[in-house]
C-alpha cells in the first residue's frame, strides 16, 4: 500500500460527520461571557529570559556577598574569563527554554532533558579544562557542604523565577520544573564559583556540577507533584 | 484571537464555533466517549479563557489551542486512572465503569494499532491538516521528533494493512 492510499483512507475516515451539539457551544459561550474582559498579553520572551538571568545573577551575588568572594579572588584571569561567561551563556539558553515551557505552543528547539545534559556536560568540560589540582582532601565532608550551599541558593532563584513567570501556563509541568530546576541550579553553581576556594578537580567536577542535575530533579519532582495534586 | 484577548464577545463566539469542532474531534480520536469529549471541550474552553493572555500575536493560533486541549486530556486521563485505582481498592469496580461506550468509527479503527503519541501526531497532521511545525508546537516537541513519529506510524500502518511499501518512505514526503 502506498502512502497516498493511507492518506486517502485517513482523510476519508476523518470526513465522517460528527456534529457537535449546539447546546454545548452555547454553554461554553455563556460560561466565559461573565468574565470576558481585556487582558494584557505576556511580556516578550527575550525580556522574560533577561529577567530570569538577572534573578540568577542577583541570587549568586547576594549569596557570595554574605558568604565571601573567596573563590573568584583565588581564580586567575583566564579562569574568570571562561567560567563566568560560560555560566552566563548556559543561563541564557536555559532561561529561554524555561520561558518557552511557560508559553503554550512555543517552538521547542532543545528539549528540557537536552538542556540539562548540555549544561552539565559543558560545566564538566570547563572545570576539567581549567583546574589541575588532583588532590582529594575531605572529599565527602567538604563536598556535601558545597552541594547543600548550592542547592540552598537554587531555591530562592527557582522561587523568584516561578514568581516572574507566574502569568505563564505550563502545558507540561514536569518539563517546566526540570528547566526551572536547571536554571536555578546554575545560579547555585554561580554562587559556588564566586565563593568556594577549593579548586581540587574531583571536588569541583563532582560536587559543584552536581548542583545542576540535583536541582533539576527536585524542580521536576516538585512541579510534577504539584500538577498531580487533586483539584476541586 | 487578538479581539478575544481585548474582550470582544462576538470574536469569542466566532472562535468557539470555529475551533470547538476541531477540539471535539481531537478528543473523540482518543477513544473517548461523546459525553467525555463534550465535558473536556467545556473544560478546555474554561482553561483557554483563563490563560488567553498567553497567546502571542503573530504566532499560529491552532497549535496554541491544541497544546491546551492536550494538557486537559492528559489531566483527565490521570484523573480517570486515579479514580479507577480508588474504585479497585474499594472492590467496587464494575466491568467497563470508566470506559463509556466509544465512538467506534472508521478513523478510530484505522488508528487503533498505533501508539498514543503516533495516533495523536497522525491525527493532527493528516486529519486536522496541520503542518509539521504546528504539530511540533502543539505537542511541545521538535519537528524532527514529529517526523520520526509519523514515519513509524506509517510503517506500522503499512504492516497492519498488509502490503509492503513499493519504495522507501522519506520523512520529507509526509508533510
Amino acid at each position: 500500500m502506498k502512502d497516498e492510499e493511507i492518506d486517502n483512507l485517513l482523510k476519508k475516515a476523518a470526513q465522517a460527520p460528527r456534529d457537535l451539539d449546539p447546546l454545548v457551544l452555547q454553554r461554553i459561550g455563556d460560561s466565559i461571557k461573565s468574565s470576558l474582559h481585556p487582558v494584557r498579553a505576556l511580556t516578550p520572551v527575550w525580556l522574560m529570559a533577561v529577567g530570569l538571568v538577572l534573578v540568577c545573577v542577583a541570587v549568586s551575588l547576594a549569596g557570595a556577598a554574605r558568604a565571601g568572594f573567596f573563590g573568584i579572588a583565588k581564580m586567575n584571569m583566564p579562569e574568570r574569563l571562561v567560567i563566568f561567561p560560560a555560566l552566563g551563556l548556559l543561563a541564557c539558553s536555559v532561561a529561554v527554554g524555561f520561558v518557552h515551557q511557560m508559553v503554550p505552543a512555543s517552538r521547542v528547539r532543545v528539549s528540557p532533558g537536552a538542556l540539562l545534559a548540555l549544561s552539565s556536560v559543558a560545566l564538566l568540560a570547563v572545570f576539567a579544562l581549567l583546574f589541575s589540582d588532583y588532590h582529594t582532601d575531605h572529599f565527602f565532608s567538604v563536598g556535601i557542604t558545597c552541594l547543600f550551599t548550592g542547592l540552598l541558593h537554587a531555591v530562592p532563584a527557582g522561587l523568584l523565577g516561578w514568581l516572574m513567570l507566574r502569568r505563564g501556563y505550563a502545558v507540561n509541568p514536569g518539563a517546566a520544573g526540570l528547566v526551572a530546576g536547571t536554571l536555578s541550579g546554575l545560579a547555585g553553581v554561580g554562587l559556588l564559583e564566586l565563593h568556594c576556594p577549593n579548586f581540587q578537580v574531583a571536588h569541583i567536577l563532582v560536587w559543584h556540577t552536581a548542583v545542576v542535575p540535583v536541582s533539576a530533579a527536585l524542580g521536576a519532582l516538585l512541579s510534577w507533584t504539584f500538577a498531580r495534586r487533586p483539584r476541586p | 484571537m487578538v479581539r478575544y484577548q481585548q474582550g470582544d464577545f462576538a470574536a469569542a463566539t466566532v472562535l468557539i464555533s470555529h475551533i470547538s469542532p476541531h477540539l471535539h474531534r481531537f478528543f473523540l480520536a482518543k477513544s473517548m466517549s461523546r459525553t467525555d469529549a463534550d465535558d473536556l471541550l467545556q473544560e478546555t474552553w474554561l482553561q483557554i479563557h483563563k490563560v488567553r493572555h498567553t497567546y502571542r500575536h503573530g504566532e499560529p493560533a491552532l497549535p496554541w489551542f491544541y497544546a491546551i486541549a492536550r494538557h486537559i486530556r492528559v489531566d483527565h486521563y490521570r484523573k480517570s486512572i486515579r479514580a479507577a485505582a480508588g474504585e479497585r481498592e474499594l472492590g467496587e469496580m464494575s466491568k467497563g465503569a470508566f470506559s463509556a461506550p466509544h465512538q467506534a468509527d472508521e478513523l478510530e479503527a484505522l488508528l487503533a494499532p498505533l501508539s498514543e503519541s503516533q495516533r495523536e501526531v497522525l491525527a493532527l497532521l493528516k486529519v486536522e491538516g496541520m503542518s509539521l511545525e504546528e504539530v511540533a508546537r502543539a505537542t511541545s516537541s521538535s519537528v524532527g521528533s514529529v517526523k520520526q513519529k509519523v514515519h513509524r506510524a506509517y510503517k506500522k500502518l503499512r504492516e497492519t494493512l498488509g502490503v509492503k511499501p513499493p519504495r522507501k518512505l522519506r520523512s520529507g514526503e509526509l508533510a
